[in-house]
């Protein structure tokens, strides 16, 4: 199916995302809670766009969760959706104080000067509650940390902001995160996370800590053949795997 | 001849001890000799509407109404019955004279009953009460008639959604029922989230089997068999009177496996909602329903089409599935007949803040705000002037004086920046700061909606610290461009209703009243005395 974006005639796969659509081909949206593997959280809001239907009428849209269809058009950068933009980038910056990474790239590119004077400066905050972590999560199979309270008091937390059961200290949380808001020490073969202390293993091979001992186990359990490759970290697996034909 | 004797025993009435009323009536009467104690008859009911004025005793067929009726009272009452009414329990008029009968009452007067037909009237509790009052007959009627039939005759009636955003019933029900995609559901939404406002917990306490007949005309329409009864936790009688009308009904074999014997089914489960406001609304109730947490959904897809398990489902407000018997017992162009162009049928609010007279008030849509406010409400008490009035709930606007003539209807309250909303009004008088009125209900949204996504968290956040700020004396005007571009913000790129609708009271409140911001940022000065200036929070 074929779409226009910003003038451009884009070829679409029918159930499909606008973002998707746009970024496949070269049309840049920006996004701070989308991820390929896991998508649909649509709240950070600054993919918005604007689309046109067949007889003229705008409105604005999350790209990342709005299915691409051959009968509207879209507008990826007007000055309404700058402007839009900029205020929720604004309002994000405005939260966490130590903007970084991804977040301040896209603060710069709008000319968003942080102004936090309103704001009752919250100390050493990074999360802006995409919820991707917890997602990733979930998505695991653990769910070992959830959405904490509603409106401005929603925090992330293991349930009853208690070391959680269900952790094993995979840090894939950590890694998803947008802006390193995780806390995720490695010091002397033990990972501290979410408030729970991990024994690191080292790889056979290579002799770098690359898992915990409650994550082999959790991986034992999922899988059937794989004593053997558990033994070494990803990299080493695949050397030798591959020496060995296994 | 009979008199019947109706106790209300709706919330308002029985916290203002109309059980303990209703009890000493019952043996006042079982004093009387046998043949009148035969000749009458005592019935609980739900909401006159005007709880304030509690506990409520009528006598039928005398058409005698007492207000604030206390246990000391009964023996007089009962005395007097078939002779003089007992005067000093009359209502006294606006012009200081004492009225018997409930319609000479300046509150009831001009009101239009058509949801609230049976309220105060029949016993909730009895399932008999209803059907005498022509109660299912509307199913019956609904079980003969095909149901493309039924949705043109709601379509004609021109009812709109009675919950918020008024979409017309009628095309919701065709939407869903074109879909080939079984099982399919249908939903009653009873959150009734707007503080305040007790519209849906009246109807469900008062008139339980109406709101189950438009759900079981709205399922045969569709084609659902299954439905859930979503009714808030703080509201236990409603939730007893709908589950005894639930097992009422079935067991009369009206609901449940087959309606009248027609071999169609209906099955309806309660749902208690424990939720936040957000909870509300319609996708953030399907997934609460489903078990998740109760937050509206990321996708763009109508639960018409994929909703409650991802099946085509309707969701209707109690008000909305109330008035479904009366349009197809009437037929819809009877129905057409009452209101505006294009929002018809009345309409109930919950009239309440600074007036004289409050409660619960049904109006034919396209009556002014002054006459309710002012004729129903009986203006401002004291002497004081009127200053606003919020419609439509914590995001509804704030409207002014000079906007009293205006007709109460979905299209024209949108068009000065309200809405109507699930029917909360909220009357102000001149001792109200409309910048503290703003900053007031964006805290309630600011902790009650979900969190999700940024404009509404983070907007609100923001907000609601600038208006902390405007409110104690150190807001600037950059402060108002900031809010400006939240506003904005939130309306187009919030994810659901609650987030789009939130600047509502902020925007009124700047449109209608910009010199209380000016003199706030300008002068330091709360001319109404409510912010303590200096003293920044
Ligand atoms: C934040 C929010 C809260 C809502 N609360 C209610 C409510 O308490 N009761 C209700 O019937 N509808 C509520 N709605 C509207 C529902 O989403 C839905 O539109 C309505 O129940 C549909 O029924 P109707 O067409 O009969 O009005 C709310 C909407 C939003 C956005
Ligand atoms: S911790 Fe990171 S990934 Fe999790 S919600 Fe916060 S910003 Fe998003
Ligand atoms: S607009 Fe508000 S209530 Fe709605 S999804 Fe966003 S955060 Fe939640
Ligand atoms: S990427 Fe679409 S809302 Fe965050
Ligand atoms: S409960 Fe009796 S009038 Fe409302």
């Amino acid at each position: 199916m074929n779409i226009q974006i910003d003038g451009k005639t884009c070829i679409a796969e029918p159930g499909e995302s606008i973002l998707e659509t746009a970024r496949r081909n070269n049309i840049d949206i920006p996004s701070l809670c989308h991820h390929e593997a896991l998508p649909g959280l649509a709240c950070c809001r600054l993919c918005v766009v604007e689309i046109e239907d067949a007889t003229g009428n705008r409105l604005v849209v999350a790209s990342c969760v709005y299915p691409v269809a051959e009968s509207v058009t879209v507008y990826t950068n007007t000055e309404k959706i700058k402007k839009h933009r900029r205020t929720n980038l604004t309002l994000l910056a405005g939260h966490v104080p130590e903007v970084k990474g991804v977040l301040l790239a896209y603060c710069r590119e709008y000319g968003v000067i942080r102004d936090d004077s309103h704001m009752k400066a919250v100390v050493k905050e990074k999360c802006i509650l995409c919820g991707l972590c917890v997602t990733a999560c979930e998505a695991l199979g653990n769910s070992a940390i959830q959405m904490a309270m509603r409106g401005i008091d929603r925090v992330v937390a293991p349930p009853f902001n208690e070391p959680s059961l269900n952790c094993i200290g995979c840090a894939s949380c950590a890694r998803v995160c947008p802006t390193d808001a995780i806390d995720c020490e490695s010091v002397s073969g033990n990972r501290k996370i979410w408030g729970k202390t991990f024994s690191l293993v080292k790889c056979a091979a290579c002799g770098e800590p690359y898992a915990t001992v409650d994550e082999l186990d959790w991986l034992k359990g999922k899988l059937l053949d794989t004593e053997l490759n558990l033994a070494y970290c990803p990299n080493c697996r695949r050397r030798v795997s591959v020496n060995t034909g296994k | 001849m009979k008199k019947t004797i109706l106790v209300c025993c709706g919330t308002g009435c029985i916290a203002g001890g109309s059980l303990a009323v209703a009890a000493a009536l019952k043996e006042k009467i079982s004093e009387l000799n046998a043949d009148a104690a035969v000749e009458t008859g005592i019935k609980q009911t739900g909401c006159n509407g005007f709880c304030e004025h509690g506990p409520i005793v009528k006598i039928m067929p005398d058409d005698i109404s007492y207000y604030r009726v206390r246990v000391k009272d009964t023996a007089e009452i009962i005395g007097n019955l078939g002779k003089k009414p007992v005067e000093r329990l009359l209502y006294r008029d606006d012009a200081g004279k004492r009225v018997k009968s409930q319609m000479e009452n300046p509150f009831y007067a001009t009101q239009k009953k058509l949801v609230l037909r049976n309220i105060g009237d029949i016993d909730p509790g009895n399932i008999n009460d209803y059907i005498f009052r022509g109660g299912y007959e509307a199913l019956k009627k609904a079980l003969s008639t095909p149901p493309e039939d039924i949705i043109s005759e709601v379509e004609k009636s021109g009812l709109r959604g009675r919950g918020g955003a008024g979409f017309p019933t009628g095309r919701k029900w065709r939407i869903a029922a074109g879909y080939d995609n079984f099982p399919k559901y249908v939903i009653m939404n009873g959150d009734e989230g707007d503080p305040g406002a007790f519209m849906d917990r009246s109807i469900l306490e008062g008139d339980p089997h109406s709101v189950l007949e438009g759900i079981a005309i709205c399922a045969l329409a569709i084609g659902a068999s299954e439905g859930f009864l979503y009714i808030r936790e703080e509201y236990p009688l409603a939730l007893r009177n709908v589950k005894k009308a639930l097992a009422d009904a079935e067991n009369a074999g009206i609901l449940g496996d087959s309606i009248f014997n027609s071999g169609k089914s209906l099955h309806l489960s309660v749902v208690r909602g424990g939720g936040a406001f957000v909870c509300g609304e319609s996708t953030a109730m399907i997934t609460s329903i489903e078990g998740g947490i109760g937050q509206p959904r990321a996708k763009y897809l109508y639960p018409t089409e994929q909703g409650l398990w991802n099946k085509p489902t309707v969701m209707n407000n109690v008000e909305t599935f109330s008035n479904i018997p009366l349009i197809i017992g009437d037929g819809g162009a009877k129905f057409a007949e009452i209101g505006t162009e294009n929002s018809k049928g009345t309409k109930v609010f919950a009239l309440v803040g600074k007036i004289r007279r409050s409660g619960l008030v049904e109006v034919p849509m396209g009556t002014t705000l002054r006459e309710i406010i002012f004729d129903i409400g009986g203006g401002i008490p004291g002497e004081r002037r009127f200053k606003a009035v919020q419609i439509g709930g914590p995001s509804g606007g704030c409207l002014p004086e000079s906007l009293l003539d205006v007709s109460v209807d979905f299209d024209t309250l949108l068009s000065y920046g309200a809405m109507m909303g699930s029917g909360g009004m909220i009357v102000m008088d001149e001792r109200t700061c409309m910048v503290e009125v703003a900053k007031y209900n964006v805290e309630f949204l600011a902790k009650e909606c979900c969190g999700t996504c940024v404009p509404c968290r983070e907007g609100l956040r923001k907000l609601l610290d600038i208006l902390t700020k405007i409110c104690g004396g150190t807001g600037d005007n950059a402060d108002l461009e900031m809010v400006e571009s939240i506003c904005e913000a939130l309306k187009e790129t919030s994810r659901c209703g609650l987030g789009k609708t939130a600047a509502n009271p902020v925007l009124t409140s700047l449109k209608y009243f910009p010199g209380e911001y000016e003199e706030h940022i300008a002068q330091k000065r709360c001319k109404a005395g409510v912010c303590g200036m200096g003293e920044a929070k």
